[in-house]
């Protein structure tokens, strides 16, 4: 046989794919087309955003009106200090969230599939940290509403607001990868689930989140005073409430090593995970 | 080269020792393939033979630890990105995004192959209605049966004609009516010139389908031709006669050792015949039987099976205990 064929058939021959554009127009384009993925499914699998709106809920509900009561903040209401202590919690759970997400995608299948199709591999992960970031946002805006209708008041100018913007997007920014690299690694959504629990939730009751690490027993107190989170939880307070822990340097220094934490996750782990990515078989 | 036109005979992949360990395991082993443009090739073997890794070598989603695979001419490593917008992938688990529709599904595989929006929904039009998917194409992907799975998954393979489609186990799983469906939709599309390269553990299936199969175990090619001439190699199909007791055995042996050309197994109660001609055959050995009077379990005419292909070719059974090691497992 040596006849010539020709692949055109019926269905495509009026569609003629366009000249390919140059490789970062097609990242964005492709980066965009992977965020809609994930965001298009996020009504019909709403059980997926109770790591970052259930949680934060109930420990709301639950420090505010059961242990609320008893614990007494010097100087200052109960909501205006667990609110921001539980902003600062939420971007560490961003790990659990991105992780569990990352496990899924990678166990199923589909994350191979864009993997064999002709599109920049580094769309595929922008689009998971990025659609992670935009999950997170929307259970931080749940929080946030329901703080402020309980009675959280943060004293906040106009440079505040993009003072914790920026900080709020910067500390998820990291997590995020790091989660997305522990998904990967982890590849179970249940094992995920629990590692990430197993870590994140002991240090985020030792970062001051709800009781004042200077009034822990010595121990705890030694951990609250360098666990990573705490710098979160005082970093946000310090800017919603203007107000300082008191402890080791990253507690009266809160911006300053919460940024610089930031740094040092987003200098290790996205690296890591790139090359996980990269390495991916 | 030009993309809407392919001569018969050219090579569209060829490995060349393409060899893939995991840590000590060695899941491809200098293994050596062609095919050629506007051809079925079907690799045949057991679970954990090392055909899901080689087709994901192809596929760009893991590189070899060693030797080499082109895709139309290109490496599989260094020229990655033009391997990916020749190929298309069906993988062995239908890959798709469960909380999206099928339609959905095909909206954004479309997308992402760059076509813009309006080009996409046509594209995808004319595969909903091709793959006769329409009575299900607003059902998420997670509520659809696995035959309706796997036909949105062959159309997500296509929104672009590939050079070459890759099928991994693409009928493992289905009931057997999804499973005709997919095979005509293969063979529809090999008569548009699609070369397809597909593995399978099912004989039957490669018969079907493939003008040349590669028979596969433990990484390495153990046997290839087309599929009359690997049936020939293997053996006929038989007649198996299975006694209800060993009395009954004997007596068999007795009455049809004169008339037919038997082999015994005592182990199975089990006397078996070549049947060449099919249904004559059968309707012989059944009178023949009826004849002692000997109540037995079972009369059935049998093909060969991948376990006869695998002792006639390579005189071994295919080994199903290292088999259950699945090389993705290994890997991580």
């Amino acid at each position: 046989m040596s006849a010539v064929i020709t692949v055109t058939p019926a269905h495509l021959a009026a569609e003629i794919l366009p000249e390919r554009p140059v490789r970062v127009q097609r990242y964005f384009r492709e980066t965009f087309l992977l965020i809609g993925r994930g965001l298009r499914t996020i009504p019909r699998v709403p059980e997926r955003l109770s790591d970052v709106t259930i949680q934060p809920i109930i420990f709301t509900l639950l420090f505010l009106y059961v242990f609320g009561s008893s614990i007494k903040i010097p100087g200052m209401t109960y909501q205006n200090y667990l609110l921001p202590g539980l902003i600062g919690q939420s971007l560490a759970f961003g790990v659990i969230g991105a992780g569990v997400a990352t496990a899924t995608d990678f166990s199923t299948g589909v994350v191979d599939r864009f993997r064999s199709l002709p599109v920049t591999r580094l769309s595929v992960i922008s689009a998971q940290v990025v659609g992670q970031i935009i999950e997170q946002l929307l259970g931080l805006a749940i929080v946030t509403v329901m703080g402020l209708v309980l009675g959280w008041r943060p004293h906040l100018s106009p440079g505040g607001c993009v003072e914790i913007i920026v900080l709020v997007l910067l500390g998820m920014f990291a997590f995020t990868w790091f989660g997305v690299l522990m998904g990967m690694l982890v590849r179970s959504s249940d094992a995920m689930q629990g590692i990430g629990f197993a870590i994140v939730l002991p240090l985020s009751f030792l970062a001051g989140t709800f009781v004042q690490i200077q009034r822990m027993k010595a121990v705890p107190r030694a951990i609250g005073d360098w666990d990573p989170l705490s710098a979160f939880v005082a970093g946000v307070r310090h800017v919603t409430q203007g107000t300082n822990a008191q402890g080791s340097w990253q507690l009266t220094h809160p911006v300053v090593a919460m940024v610089g934490w930031c740094a040092l996750i987003i200098a290790i782990f996205v690296p890591l995970a790139l090359r996980r990515f990269r390495r991916l078989s | 080269m030009n993309q809407d036109t392919l001569l018969t005979n050219e090579v569209v992949v060829r490995t060349e020792n393409l060899t893939k360990r995991f840590g000590e395991f060695v899941a491809v082993d200098h293994f050596d393939l062609e095919v050629t443009s506007g051809s079925i090739v079907s690799l045949l073997g057991p679970n954990g033979a090392g055909k899901t890794t080689i087709v994901r070598m192809l596929a760009t989603l893991t590189e070899p630890s060693a030797g080499s695979a082109t895709v139309c001419g290109y490496d599989v490593v260094h020229q990655a990105d033009r391997v990916r917008s020749v190929l298309s992938l069906t993988g062995q688990f239908a890959a798709l995004e469960d909380n999206l529709t099928a339609h959905e599904n095909l909206i954004l595989m479309a997308r992402l192959r760059g076509y813009g929006r309006g080009a996409a929904k046509r594209v995808v039009e004319g595969l909903i209605e091709r793959l006769d998917i329409d009575e299900f194409r607003n059902k998420l992907v997670k509520s659809v049966s696995g035959g309706q799975r796997r036909r949105v998954d062959l159309a997500a393979s296509l929104v672009v004609q590939p050079r070459i489609l890759i099928l991994d186990e693409p009928t493992t799983g289905l009931d057997p009516r999804s499973r005709q469906v997919v095979w005509s939709v293969i063979r529809e599309l090999v008569s548009e010139g699609v070369t397809v390269f597909l593995t399978t553990q099912y004989l039957e299936e490669a018969d079907a389908l493939a003008n040349h199969i590669v028979l596969i175990d433990h990484g390495r090619a153990t046997a290839a031709g087309t599929p009359s001439e690997l049936k020939s190699r293997i053996g006929d199909q038989r007649v198996d006669v299975i006694a209800l007791d060993t009395l009954g055995l004997e007596r068999l042996v007795g009455a049809l050792s004169s008339s037919f050309e038997i082999t015994v197994s005592h182990d199975r109660r089990m006397v078996s015949i070549p049947a060449p001609h099919d249904l004559s055959d059968l309707a012989a050995v059944t009178s023949a039987v009826a004849q002692t009077g000997v109540s037995v379990d079972e009369i059935a005419l049998r093909r060969p099976t991948l376990d006869d292909a695998f002792m006639a070719l390579t005189g071994q059974p295919s080994d199903s205990a290292s088999a259950e090691l699945q090389p993705e497992e290994v890997a991580s």
